[in-house]
């Protein structure tokens, strides 16, 4: 390992505060997201029960209490406004005699439908439904769901900055034709790519590492596998750079890649994780992603888990994947010169 | 005046097409309308599905929506996931077996939709006011989205790049000398990105609303577009501008991207209540398109003022920035 290089490297990015500013940033999220640590996001996954001021008894509007939020309206004009609007799944309910009229907009997930469709009948049977013998498994997650979501996102984007550092990284280089001197150079492309890779690698590493203390509380005996899972996540990123800078022909073309991979990283996981159930098919499908591995570990460790072992294999497959990929795709350019 | 103008916007035309600005354009397009037409619109969240073990057969009529299952262990295997309900009838009375999903509220729905399932009584269905089906709102959901994000990024990112090459090729020093105002080497920008902007929009809005809707939400569609692509293309020139290089610019913009569009996204596509979200400017930008969308366009004067007021203001501060940078190049 040449370390003058590696020296040369760190000396350049300490002038360049945005982008230490851009390493830090997850780590000052993170902090924010802990602060706001008490704020009660469970609520985003309940159904939520509309109400007209004054129009149900205080017994059914408790009931609805035990089954979701409910929010009040202050008339039937704003409860429809509310049933209506795109971004929520609110329900509304009225009564009609003894029983109760719901109304929905036609619109819901599958889920909100069915419940909207069966409310009437599980009202009527509220008396009957707790006189079943029940079972509950307590289950080792928290209720703060939609917080730990956050903070994954937040770590995933940690890692990604490895990825945006390195692309551009060369990109400017090849903008300014150091490329072209870094060929006449005595220096092999391994060391290269171990320079190149070196600063977004560790970079990556760190802010992610720091994040994750600041949001987790790991247990002994999951800090190894969160390490593991982590550096090979920041090492795949930056390998992902180092593609993208090969590929693209200029700045503008690397942004836009770094675009479009940044949300075919991000947003496919999220949504395998919330839609598919684990354990079918396509959740073994989705593991083609690498942030997918990354994401299922990071939220299976703030779950509790210790055992990352599928998730591991999966980063190191893509590993060595993605590092024989980059080492094929630019064998050509080394051997014309 | 009009001539070079025109010879300004000439030049900024090839100046895009070489550096792939239509070409990258048309790659967003086809990845987006792919992923909504192959993938989005088909993400559905499933009823908690329900397991019934009734080894004597003692119910009668099982409604289908019921998945049989032979033996207890494999009952207890299918609850595991926090999600599914079991019914374990083995032992004459009724048991509702589930694995809590961390939230009680949930937990206590789902054991009631367990119980409805093992009587018969028929339930009167809700009432339907709305005029979209799930898959219109799909669709018109996310192609807003796509096309804030979209549009927040082009206009800011095409515009960078273009400056940034000018700058290399020491186009603003000889500007600085050349009889064209200063307006107008802003100006031809901003409205080729508007135009791009405006085409791409309704291209996007055809492809995945199809021709009968598009034609109904387009007028108020590309009116926000516009307002969007200005701000941020006038926004991205003045950034550019300021900023010494691209790659400190293109860390900016990965953290305007992720750190101010994501909470715009999650206020507006969960209806999770942040009271601070009122005062993030993009907000307004982002609920006034998906309104748009969904034909229910804004028509608060007072958004419409602030909207021209800032683009005016932008383009003021992007034309100050231009003319210290001449003064600094000499």
């Amino acid at each position: 390992m040449n370390w003058t290089g590696l020296k040369l490297q760190f000396k350049a990015i300490r002038h360049d505060k945005l982008c230490i500013l851009t390493f830090l940033l997850p780590i000052i999220v993170g902090l924010a997201i802990n602060l706001l640590g008490d704020m009660d996001f469970s609520s985003a996954a309940e159904p939520s029960f509309g109400i007209v001021k004054d129009d149900l008894s205080e017994e059914t509007i408790a009931w609805l209490y035990e089954n979701g939020t409910v929010a009040v309206y202050k008339d039937t004009e704003a409860l429809r406004a509310a049933i209506i609007d795109p971004s929520t799944q609110t329900v509304g309910v009225m009564s009609d005699g003894t029983e109760i009229q719901v109304f929905r907009s036609g619109d819901e997930m599958q889920m909100y439908a069915v419940i909207a469709d069966v409310l009437p009948q599980l009202y009527t049977q509220r008396n009957a439904a707790t006189e079943y013998r029940q079972v509950l498994i307590p289950s080792e997650s928290g209720n703060d769901f939609l917080k730990t979501l956050l903070v994954v996102i937040t770590m995933v984007t940690a890692m990604f900055m490895g990825c945006t550092f390195n692309a551009m990284n060369i990109l400017s280089e090849k903008e300014d034709g150091i490329v072209y001197i870094n060929e006449i150079l005595p220096m092999s492309r391994t060391q290269y790519i171990k320079q190149k890779i070196a600063i977004g690698f560790l970079g990556g590493i760190l802010s992610t590492i720091i994040t994750a203390f600041v949001c987790i509380r790991l247990s002994a005996i999951q800090i190894l596998p969160t390490i593991l899972l982590i550096s090979l996540s920041a090492f795949i990123a930056s390998l992902t750079g180092l593609l993208i800078a090969r590929f693209a022909g200029g700045l503008m073309v690397g942004i836009a890649y770094i675009k479009i991979v940044m949300i075919m990283f991000l947003a496919p996981p999220i949504f395998f994780y919330l839609i598919i159930p684990s354990g079918s098919i396509l959740y073994t499908i989705s593991y083609v992603l690498p942030s997918s591995a990354t994401f299922y570990g990071l939220m299976g460790i703030l779950e509790g888990n210790a055992d990352l072992g599928t998730e591991i294999a999966a980063l190191i497959i893509h590993s060595i994947l993605w590092l024989s990929l980059y080492v094929i795709t630019t064998k050509h350019i080394y051997n014309q010169a | 005046m009009c001539g070079s103008f025109f010879a300004l916007l000439k030049k900024d035309f090839r100046l895009m097409v070489s550096s792939k600005f239509f070409l990258l354009a048309i790659g967003s397009l086809i990845l987006y309308t792919c992923y909504i037409n192959f993938v989005y619109v088909k993400l559905d969240q499933e009823i908690f599905p329900v397991y019934l073990y009734d080894p004597e057969q003692t119910q009668d009529n099982v409604p289908d929506s019921l998945i049989p299952v032979s033996s207890l262990k494999e009952l207890q295997n299918a609850c595991e996931d926090g999600y599914s309900i079991g019914i374990d009838l083995s032992d004459g009375t009724a048991k509702i077996m589930m694995t809590s999903c961390g939230i009680s509220k949930i937990d206590n729905l789902r054991h009631s939709y367990a119980v409805s399932k093992l009587s018969s009584g028929s339930a009167k269905e809700a009432l339907i006011i709305g005029t979209n089906t799930k898959d219109m709102k799909s669709r018109r959901e996310i192609t807003a989205e796509f096309l804030f994000f979209e549009l927040s990024a082009v206009g800011f990112l095409g515009l960078a790049a273009m400056l940034f090459k000018e700058k290399q090729m020491g186009v603003i020093r000889v500007h600085a000398i050349l009889p064209v105002g200063k307006s107008a080497f802003t100006l031809s920008k901003l409205i080729l990105i508007l135009f791009a902007d405006l085409f791409f929009s309704a291209i996007l809005t055809l492809c995945n609303l199809g021709a009968a809707a598009s034609m109904a939400v387009l007028p108020a569609v590309l009116l926000q577009a516009g307002i969007l692509s200005l701000i941020m293309a006038s926004f991205g020139f003045f950034c550019a501008i300021t900023l010494p290089d691209f790659k400190q610019f293109s860390l900016l913009y990965l953290v305007l991207a992720v750190f101010i569009t994501t909470p715009v996204f999650l206020a507006g596509q969960t209806g999770i209540v942040m009271d601070w979200i009122k005062f993030h400017p993009m907000y307004h930008l982002f609920t006034a398109m998906k309104n748009a969308y969904f034909q229910t366009p804004t028509t608060n004067v007072l958004y419409y003022a602030i909207c021209l007021l800032s683009i005016v203001l932008l383009f003021l501060l992007a034309r100050h920035g231009l003319n210290s940078e001449m003064k600094r190049e000499g």
